[in-house]
């Protein structure tokens, strides 16, 4: 029996794999290979905008059967090396068998156990809160504690910094693997005054390159083994040395990892069934190439700098469907909001996409995107409650329920989409003394999610 | 073949993407002598503004636009040196493109590219990765007329501040106009920095360049010009 490919195999392919240049990758293999698959297996045009949330579950069969081909057939392309990393069938199907299908992330009571889950299971999807908007340095800690507070919110992602001792930092320098360690401390400390030591957490997002993350991964004082090492592609079914010294130090300091990359609608996958194709083998090969513990089933739609839009939705409900039924992989897929903190679009948008991803087997979600995560301190503890109550309380949800629920949230917030309403930024929202939101942003809140819960999200009440 | 014939052969080329066929069609029209402006404006850019619209529709996506370009390009090469000084330029002008150094990400400054080359530009694509003075030395090789930034990256953001300093400190700030685009990007850090344009999306990027070019004002601009604005 042919293993999964070791590391060191795995960097020795990186060196002599096929040769491709990134044009003929982008606008020829990709698309190529897709368009085929799209073809053999009668995937093409199967996009459903009149059922955001697909509920379909042979057909969500079928595109892991074509994504399992079309991740055999392409691999990953290395763009430092410019060669085609590949696999066997039976390397992917063995990498696929020793996948975790569990995983505790953080330490003791406050940790977080991982399962694999499949669509409507109960088992709640775990929500770590939030992405990568930027925080004001001397505001980082604050927000970053009045999350890890909201005790609904599993792991701790929080935001990235920009700034470091008032510094600028720069991509790729030494200011960048100072930043990462003082972002890792600065965020062990945050869990530490939330009452919440051993919360897991994911890291380093502030880290670009592979130097802010070896400044924050496994350093003392900073982020643990414990912890998920965040390992994010430059698109998807494409890495770089960076992606691979992520990976190798993960690997030594005896880490676990959080890898993928979104299929992006509009980008070289083409549409909504394409971009599911390959989120679904960039997910598969994340497991035999690089040693992944979970992630993987991402969907971003490049038109909407978004994924909560209707084809967005529906890449997201079939690539989850399509992960969770057919592998015991831990899937973790992103909805990407637009709006911003103090609207009600924002949490309309949270409730349909967070709401899909669970609903539909993911094991894991990180969230939420306020404001697109354009702008700096755009971003309040609130929502981040808020996408974790949705997260846990969809988790029972029929994918088919979920569908019609979906369909009632989108016309509240799909008009928008591409012009949205940022709202205001968490000092103008939050009282920052007491970290709880100002009474109209609560109220907003709660007139939310008694609509929400009006439309069948079991969510707890007041 | 009938000058109406080519002149719909080529179109239909660079709709479709087809690099040497709307190569040969232009070599075709050339020698035919069809006048080089009326190859331009009634074969090539309305093939672009089919393919832009494709991909605004959703009926076209990244890989469609990318080789629409391409087979623009190929059948510019042919067309452009037949262009007299008298005539209207072919083109809108030169764009130097690059993802800021730190930052791999290239899907979104890819679909600028493309979406620039469908609008008529001519664009040096730098890739990713690329550092402040590439910028400048490719801008300085092509003779540019536009230097354009995007990053997603918050900590590559500084280098779009470096871009506009090395301009201004190599005196060649007046020479160029220098555009910022990208998630972290926002009309207010273009003002900042001292960029002439900002926009949100591809579409914004080429309104944008268009407006700069066919503009009075020359650089560096005192407002910078923004299409995409944040409703706040």
């Amino acid at each position: 029996m042919q293993n999964q490919p070791d590391i060191v195999e795995i960097l020795r392919r990186v060196e002599t794999g096929e040769y491709c240049t990134t044009k003929e990758w982008d606008v020829k293999r990709v698309p190529g290979a897709v368009r085929k698959m799209l073809k053999k297996y009668d995937l093409a045009k199967t996009y459903d905008a009149e059922n955001p949330v697909n509920w379909d579950e042979s057909l969500a069969d079928t595109f892991y059967e074509a994504g399992f081909e079309l991740a055999l057939e392409l691999g990953y392309f290395c763009e430092d090396t410019q060669r085609i990393v590949k696999v066997s069938e039976e390397e992917l199907r063995n990498s696929l068998k020793f996948a975790p299908a569990e995983l505790f992330v953080g330490e003791g009571k406050d940790g977080t156990l991982l399962k694999a889950r499949t669509p409507a299971d109960p088992y709640p999807m775990a929500c770590a809160s939030s992405l990568g908007i930027t925080y004001s340095e001397d505001i980082y800690p604050i927000l970053a504690e009045g999350i890890a507070r909201e005790r609904e919110v599993d792991l701790l992602e929080a935001g990235s910094l920009t700034t470091i001792f008032g510094n600028e930092v720069l991509s790729g320098t030494p200011w960048e693997t100072l930043m990462g360690y003082e972002h890792g401390r600065m965020h062990r400390e945050a869990r530490r005054r939330a009452g919440r030591p051993g919360m897991g957490a994911i890291g380093c997002i502030s880290a670009v390159t592979e130097y802010g993350q070896f400044g924050a991964y496994g350093t003392p004082g900073a982020f643990l083994p414990s912890d998920l090492a965040l390992i994010l592609f430059p698109s998807e079914l494409k890495i770089d040395y960076r992606t691979l010294h992520k990976v190798v130090h993960t690997l030594n300091m005896g880490g676990i990892m959080k890898c993928d990359s979104p299929g992006m609608i509009g980008g070289m996958a083409g549409p909504p069934e394409g971009a599911c194709l390959t989120s679904i083998a960039c997910a598969l090969l994340s497991f035999a190439i690089l040693q992944n513990h979970c992630g993987g089933g991402e969907i971003y739609d490049v038109r909407y700098l978004s994924n909560v839009n209707r084809e967005g939705l529906w890449a997201l409900s079939v690539t989850g469907m399509a992960l969770s039924r057919n592998t015991h992989t831990l899937v973790h897929q992103i909805a990407n909001e637009v709006s911003g903190p103090g609207t009600d679009k924002l949490l309309y948008e949270i409730a349909a996409g967070v709401g899909a991803i669970a609903a539909c087997g993911s094991s894991l979600t990180t969230g939420p995107r306020t404001a697109g995560g354009k702008l700096n301190d755009y971003m309040s503890p609130l929502e981040c409650r808020f996408t974790a109550e949705i997260s846990h309380a969809a988790s029972g949800v029929e994918p088919k329920k979920m569908n019609d629920i979906v369909k009632e949230l989108l016309p509240l917030y799909e008009d928008t989409l591409k012009d949205p309403d940022v709202g205001k930024s968490f000092q103008e929202v939050y009282d920052l003394k007491t970290l709880t939101p100002v009474a109209e942003w609560g109220e907003v809140y709660r007139r939310v999610k008694r609509e929400v819960i009006e439309m069948g999200i079991p969510l707890d009440g007041f | 073949m009938e000058h109406e014939e080519l002149i719909k052969k080529l179109s239909e080329a660079v709709a479709e993407g087809e690099e040497e066929e709307a190569a040969e069609y232009a070599e075709q029209a050339v020698a035919a002598e069809i006048a080089p402006m009326v190859l331009v404006k009634q074969a090539i850019q309305p093939a672009m503004d089919i393919v832009g619209k494709r991909f605004e529709d959703g009926d076209a996506y990244l890989p469609e636009l990318i080789l629409a370009g391409d087979a623009a390009r190929a059948a510019l090469d042919m067309i452009i040196p037949q262009i007299s000084g008298e005539e209207e330029a072919a083109e809108q002008g030169t764009v130097v493109i690059g993802t800021l150094f730190g930052d791999n990400h290239d899907i979104g400054k890819n679909i600028v590219s493309a979406i620039l080359a469908a609008h008529g530009f001519k664009v040096v694509d730098l890739g990713i990765n690329v550092p402040p003075k590439e910028y400048v030395a490719a801008a300085e090789k092509e003779n540019a007329d536009i230097i354009a930034a995007s990053t997603l990256i918050t900590t590559s953001l500084p280098y779009q501040r470096q871009i506009a300093q090395l301009l201004k400190d190599m005196g060649k700030r007046d020479k160029y106009y220098f555009i910022v685009g990208g998630g972290p990007v926002t009309p207010e850090w273009a003002q900042e920095i001292g960029a002439d344009g900002y926009g949100r999306d591809a579409n914004d990027a080429a309104a944008v360049c268009r407006k700069l070019l066919e503009g009075d004002e020359k650089p560096p601009l005192q407002k910078a010009v923004v299409e995409g604005a944040l409703k706040r």
